[in-house]
């Protein structure tokens, strides 16, 4: 749980340790002006070096980059000093220190689903817009926070939205492997949202309804899931929550399970967005359990979640004095793709049983295993639960049908006083009649999604999955190779030198000068450096193009590691 | 299960957020807007300890957090009057002997014409696009329609933009996120009271921000020219009140037209609050959710985005939605117009948790643009159905000599039945309620409302007349068996009720 990052852009639950106690509003600056001094140094340095080196053209444009990227360090430095002396300024009101979010907004760019863009980078964006993100004398520091997480990537996105990829009309635009969007079958989606079926504009739907869901979609719900996730017993509507994503449904949860300044555990890497989603709102901590990719004798598996990790990490966190309330866990996992084996998955809910922890089970890409030698375990298909009354699991259509636009998640939870509470925030996390009624429809409709949808998604999953790794293995790039999800999991560090977390931003942003979005590994609270997750789940055309980009910037990074080399070594 | 504490408990002076300007004992009931009860005895404790919810109280489930105890029982509350009415809901073949709502603020008039409207081909549109991770801030071309349609029906001078707009599910919503960008845990927005009583909850839930009331008075006094009158001067006192008990207010939250008290506001008194909040530079968020259903010619209403040079433009943010104005409360989409860019986004930062479908957000953009439709089809003939519903029930109240105020706007007429309670006490008010509602008509009452005078009922009217007639013959059954026990009988008192009892 100590591991040092490259930059302030610390995961969460590393500098919230040190910050929360009572001398941490002090000892925070303390440390970042320290680390302020420093780079000033050091950007003094450059700038007194920078003759010698302008000789070398590559080495000029690359000193320049250093150089931004100095500046950039360096005006963050400031904007976040600002924002801890604000923020100290209200501690005496009560408040969580706020200054752990502003760690969000490096890390939160996983949360591209979230965010609906892939902006790699924050920091420097953040930086052309240096006063939207601290002077703002209309919000509250919260809302400061909740802004600047957001901007950096809304300037990003409307780049990307401005020059989206055409193969006609922008054949030069950005091509997006970054966001976890299924983009396989929207042409059956839209036919089959577009059957008059799914249209019905009745009194009922116009309405103020039942905050939980219209009862006649919790019942389809409870249908659904007892069928897919193969339920020994029908599922109860009772229990089922319907909220307007799955987002919400995670961000309630967090609130109603914990109090601010509490604790979930999680293995990374790890979708990073709930980063995002547990801070915003309900100010708790995400503690990481960070996992290996290193194969060991007794970790044969890369990444492995083990009890034994679980339990080293709950115990420093509880050392510490921080409550722990629950894990959170993803199943299929994003961003490896793998899933749980039904005993592993018993394991965990045992440990969590053990200690009182809650599960959150976020089973978002349940229907999108491809492998067909791959079987998925649902918690809910378990004979009997460890702890029923502590296990909460979430599902959507986001990923499952591609339709993250509907804005429709679902909790399951046999626990009648977290459904009752999370149902407190249905007025504000609503759903429209008319969309139940849709989802209804579609949810209803087995014979299409056993008979059409889910054959013909899984057959293109298939295939874009096999292009992308056969590209993979051509260029010699390890991965994971897991049988479900949208996206493989790839490893680049040999394209980093050194292999830091800096310069893992700098290859991101490279692949965005040659207009592909990636998501890395810092965004998933990855402990190393260079990994980075490549969405598949799109058309086979602008796959093509995208691959062929990224090899485009292999091809720069490693000319540019040849220039590098022999440049150290001279002066070594 | 777990049970709320009786008694209230204040907060210890230290505590800067803890408000003694409202328990939160009392707003929920009408609150979600549906579920127009909740159990009388139960109260609720002070909230106390900005920031810290678990000093509220303590919960008895060991599977919820302190705060999520709290957000339960909000739930919880809202729960009892919504299983009484949901289990036994009137329906004309099915169960005519069921309870009549006329506690909801919804307009079930309309439903034969938005139904059509929205099943018409053009709104049935499906494409990727809509099916996609959307622009939190909304939909460019719904956004763009936003704009032009308020323009139009807030008599903008100028037109306003679609970067100002930012759309969601919802006006709570809007609440919740707007509290939670402009506060710090515990801070206060000023509202007068009575004031619809869910956005007690609305900032409360995820912003943990409070609300000052600004207590207005039925009887007429000084320089006022109606009752419940808001004025500078009530702003001030409660403003500075609030500042003495170490409140700190960072807004004001107006309704106009207002609801309870279909109050409308008129330019010059719009100017003044909005001066009022400018000297003591409070935002404020004007929710103006009720707009087009002024259904009297002669009341003339006025947007605050109709004035030439608004005093505080970049802490004004205008609040609309179709919940009401377009009778689709299941529909939810709520809107924020401010010229905040610095709000605008923050709020939108939060959308991804209050975002509305991209199919719903066609479908609303189709319908704002029907022009001819909504002045030519809809707006005449909802306002008259809206007018002949007021106008009957009127009627009912002035030939049954109870006072009541109504300025021909809103759903609903305010009711003064104050002569019904035999104690002038909220829970001779709850008594009466209660009576209401087992004789199967459900009202809000008063304290639902934050309204400091007890025995003041909303009463809506915007629903189908057979239900209208049945449920106003229940009242008028209560009532009359209810006025004996009352000592005094007053004299019919329409428009201007008196103060009888303090």
């Amino acid at each position: 749980m100590s591991h040092q990052s490259d930059t302030l852009h610390l995961p969460c639950g590393q500098t919230r340790g040190q910050s929360l106690g009572s001398q941490g509003t002090h000892t925070r600056p303390l440390e970042m002006m320290l680390h302020l001094q420093q780079t000033i140094e050091k950007h003094i340095m450059q700038l007194v070096t920078r003759h010698q080196q302008q000789d070398l053209v590559l080495g000029d444009q690359r000193h320049h980059q250093a150089t931004g990227e100095q500046e950039a360090l360096l005006g963050n430095l400031v904007s976040q000093l600002v924002g801890l002396l604000q923020s100290g300024a209200t501690g005496g009101l009560g408040l969580q220190p706020s200054y752990p979010a502003l760690d969000v907004r490096g890390d939160v760019g996983g949360g591209q689903e979230a965010q609906s863009s892939g902006q790699p980078d924050q920091p420097v964006h953040q930086l052309k817009d240096p006063e939207a993100t601290f002077v703002s004398q209309h919000l509250s520091n919260r809302g400061i926070e909740i802004s600047a997480s957001y901007q950096a990537n809304l300037q990003d996105y409307r780049i990307y939205q401005g020059d989206k990829y055409h193969e006609d009309k922008n054949p030069l635009g950005f091509i997006n492997l970054g966001i976890s969007e299924n983009k396989l079958c929207l042409d059956l989606m839209t036919e089959r949202l577009s059957q008059s079926d799914t249209n019905f504009t009745e009194d009922v739907l116009l309405q103020y309804s039942d905050w939980s869901g219209q009862p006649f979609l919790r019942e389809e719900v409870a249908r659904f899931l007892t069928y897919y996730c193969k339920v020994p017993a029908q599922l109860d509507p009772e229990n089922v929550v319907v909220l307007n994503g799955c987002s919400s449904i995670f961000s309630t949860l967090a609130m109603v399970l914990c109090d601010p300044g509490e604790a979930l555990l999680t293995p990374t890497p790890f979708y990073g967005s709930f980063v995002f989603s547990s801070q915003l709102y309900s100010k708790v901590e995400l503690i990481l359990v960070h996992l290996d990719s290193e194969s060991t004798d007794a970790n044969p598996d890369p990444f492995k979640l083990t009890v034994d990790k679980l339990e080293q990490a709950l115990l420093e966190v509880t050392l510490t004095g921080k409550k722990v309330r629950g894990l959170v866990l993803i199943n299929p996992q994003n961003p490896l793709g793998d899933v749980y084996s039904r005993d592993t998955l018993k394991e965990y809910l045992e440990f969590a049983k053990r200690y009182n922890l809650h599960v959150i089970m976020d089973e978002i890409y349940m229907l999108s295993v491809f492998d067909e030698s791959i079987t998925f375990h649902s918690v809910l298909s378990m004979e009997s639960l460890p702890d029923p009354n502590r296990t909460h699991v979430i599902w959507g259509t986001s990923k499952d049908f591609g339709i993250s636009g509907f804005r429709f998640g679902v909790l399951y939870t046999h626990n009648k006083e977290v459904a009752s509470a999370v149902s407190s925030f249905g007025y504000l996390h609503s759903v429209s009649g008319i969309i139940q009624y849709k989802l209804c429809r579609l949810l209803q409709d087995r014979e299409w999604i056993d008979g059409v949808y889910l054959p013909t998604y899984r057959s293109r999953l298939r295939r874009a999955h096999r292009y992308i790794t056969r590209k993979l293995k051509a260029l010699g790039i390890p991965f994971l190779n897991h049988g479900s999800g949208l996206y493989v999991w790839i490893n680049l560090k040999v394209c980093l030198d050194p292999c830091t977390f800096e310069e893992e931003r700098l290859l991101c942003r490279r692949f965005l000068d040659n207009k592909l979005i990636l998501s890395r590994g810092k965004t998933y609270m990855c402990k190393e450096p260079g990994w980075f997750r490549i969405v598949f789940a799109d058309r086979p055309l602008r796959l093509k193009q995208a691959m062929y980009r990224f090899y485009q910037v292999l091809e720069e990074q490693k000319w540019d590691l040849r220039v590098k080399q022999p440049e150290s070594a001279q002066k070594e | 299960m777990f049970t709320l504490p009786q008694k209230e408990s204040r907060a210890p002076a230290t505590c800067p957020g803890s408000a003694s300007t409202q328990d939160l004992d009392s707003n929920y009931g009408d609150g979600l807007e549906r579920e127009c009860s909740r159990k009388p005895d139960r109260k609720m404790l002070e909230f106390c300890g900005a920031g810290d919810p678990t000093a509220m109280l303590s919960s008895g489930s060991s599977y919820l957090s302190s705060r999520g105890g709290v957000i339960k029982w909000f739930w919880d509350s809202a729960e009892e009057g919504y299983r009484t009415y949901h289990t036994d809901e009137y329906d004309e073949d099915k169960n005519p002997s069921g309870i009549i709502n006329l506690g909801t603020s919804e307009n079930k008039l309309c439903f034969d014409l938005l139904s059509s409207r929205l099943s018409q081909s053009d709104m049935l549109r499906v494409e990727p696009s809509l099916l996609q991770y959307p622009d939190w801030r909304g939909h460019r071309f719904l956004r763009e329609e936003v704009a032009r349609f308020l323009s139009f029906y807030c008599k903008s001078p100028t037109p306003l933009k679609p970067e100002n707009v930012v759309v969601l599910n919802g006006c709570a919503s809007l609440f919740s996120a707007l509290a939670t960008v402009l506060c710090e845990v515990g801070e206060a927005f000023l509202i007068p009271a009575p004031y619809y009583g869910a956005i007690t909850q609305h900032v409360y839930l995820y912003g943990n921000v409070r609300l000052v009331c600004v207590y207005l008075d039925s009887e007429v006094t000084g320089l006022d020219t109606r009752p419940f009158q808001l004025t500078v001067e009530r702003l001030e006192m409660a403003l500075q009140r609030a500042n003495s008990e170490g409140v700190k207010v960072k807004g004001l939250i107006l309704i106009n037209p207002h609801n309870p008290l279909g109050d409308i506001y008129s330019p010059g008194e719009l100017r003044n609050y909005l001066e009022f909040a400018k000297r003591h530079e409070l935002h404020v968020m004007v929710d103006e959710v009720y707009m087009l259903s002024v259904f009297e010619k002669s009341a003339a209403y006025c947007s605050v985005l109709s004035l030439e040079g608004l005093p505080d433009p970049q802490r004004t943010h205008v609040m609309w939605a179709t919940s009401k104005d377009f009778g689709m409360s299941g529909l939810r989409f709520g809107t924020l117009y401010t010229e905040n860019q610095d709000v605008a986004t923050a709020v939108a930062s939060l959308c991804r948790y209050h975002g509305l479908s991209g199919l719903v957000q066609y479908q609303m953009a189709q319908l704002l643009r029907d022009r001819d439709w909504i002045n030519q089809v809809y707006l005449p003939e909802n306002h008259a159905r809206l007018k002949a519903a007021h106008t009957y029930v009127a009627g009912e109240l002035q030939a049954l000599g109870i006072p009541f105020l109504s300025h021909g706007a809103g759903f609903f007429i305010w009711v003064d039945l104050r002569k019904f309670l035999p104690e002038a006490t909220f829970k001779e008010e709850m008594l009466l309620w209660r009576r209401f509602l087992d004789n199967k008509v459900l009202l809000s009452c008063g304290k639902t409302f934050e309204c400091k005078e007890p025995g003041w009922f909303r009463l809506v009217f915007s629903d189908k007349a057979h239900r209208l007639c049945l449920g106003m013959r229940r009242v008028r059954q209560v009532l009359g068996g209810k006025s004996q026990v009352a000592e005094e009988p007053h004299s019919c008192q329409t428009q201007e009720p008196r103060s009888q009892r303090r």
